[in-house]
C-alpha cells in the first residue's frame, strides 16, 4: 500500500499456490504471540505463536513459522510449524518443510525433502 | 523516514478471524474481523469497516472505519473515519476525525502555542 493513497480494500487475494481465497494474511514482518480462532483460510507468512484454531484452511507459506497448536480442517506447510497439528481433514507436509510434533489426521501427506519429526495418528 | 519496501500482498486479518494476543510487525495491516490484546506496527493500520480492535495501538499511522477501544499512538497520524466508533485517547502529530465519526475520549497533539501564552496547567 503506497502512503497517501490508501487501499480500499480489494479483497479477497488468490493465492494460486495454495489454491484457496485468502482473506487472511499473516505478513512475513508480522508476529502474533496469542491465539487466532475463526472461519476462514488463513495464509501465514509471518511468525505466529501461541494458539491457532480454525474451521478452514490453513497455509503455512515457506516465510511463515507457527509455534503454535494447530486445530483446523486442512493445513498445507511450506514453512516452518512447531507444535501439535490436528486436522479434521487433511494435513500436507511439503517439500522444504520443517514440522516437528504430532500430527493427527485422517489424511497425512509428506512430500520428499519435507523434514518431519513427531508421531502421525490417522484414526482420530 | 524510510519509504516501505514494495509489497505484493497486504497483511490482512479477515471478517471470520479473531487474534487474541499481541501483534507486532512492520508493514501495513488490515483488520476485517476481531483483534484483542497489543499492537505496535510500523505501518499504516487499516481497521476496517466492521472490524474491531480492542487493544492498545502503537502504530504509525492508523484509519478507523470500524471501532476501537483502546489508546492509540501513532507517529503521524490518526483518522477516524465516517461510521467509525473509537473509545479511548488519541496521540498524534496530526489526528482527523471526520463528521459522522463517534470519539470518546481525549486528543493529544503537538501543540506549539505562541510566545507569551502560557501553558495553563
Amino acid at each position: 500500500m503506497r502512503r497517501g493513497a490508501p487501499r480500499r480494500f480489494p479483497l479477497p487475494l488468490r493465492f494460486p499456490q495454495a489454491d484457496i481465497m485468502a482473506n487472511t494474511v499473516i505478513g512475513s514482518t508480522i508476529v502474533i504471540d496469542g491465539e487466532i480462532t475463526g472461519d476462514e483460510d488463513l495464509v501465514v507468512q509471518g511468525t505466529v505463536k501461541g494458539r491457532v484454531s480454525l474451521r478452514e484452511n490453513i497455509f503455512v507459506e515457506e516465510s511463515g513459522v507457527v509455534e503454535a497448536n494447530v486445530e483446523t480442517a486442512t493445513i498445507t506447510i511450506h514453512g516452518r510449524v512447531t507444535g501439535d497439528i490436528h486436522a479434521t481433514e487433511r494435513a500436507e507436509l511439503k517439500s522444504n518443510c520443517r514440522v516437528v510434533g504430532d500430527i493427527r489426521a485422517p489424511r497425512v501427506l509428506i512430500a520428499d525433502g519435507a523434514s518431519f519429526k513427531g508421531s502421525v495418528d490417522m484414526d482420530g | 523516514m524510510a519509504a516501505p519496501a514494495p509489497r505484493t500482498t497486504t497483511c490482512v486479518l479477515g471478517p471470520q478471524i479473531t487474534v487474541r494476543g499481541s501483534l507486532s510487525g512492520e508493514e501495513d495491516l488490515v483488520v476485517e474481523g476481531r483483534l484483542e490484546g497489543s499492537v505496535s506496527l510500523v505501518g499504516h493500520l487499516v481497521v476496517a469497516p466492521g472490524g474491531t480492535v480492542e487493544a492498545d495501538l502503537d502504530v504509525t499511522s492508523v484509519e478507523v472505519h470500524g471501532d476501537v477501544r483502546g489508546d492509540i499512538v501513532a507517529s503521524r497520524s490518526v483518522t477516524i473515519e465516517r461510521g467509525a466508533q473509537v473509545v479511548g485517547n488519541v496521540r498524534a502529530p496530526r489526528v482527523m476525525i471526520h463528521d459522522g465519526a463517534r470519539f470518546d475520549g481525549a486528543v493529544e497533539m503537538d501543540v506549539q502555542l505562541p510566545e507569551g501564552l502560557g501553558r495553563v496547567r
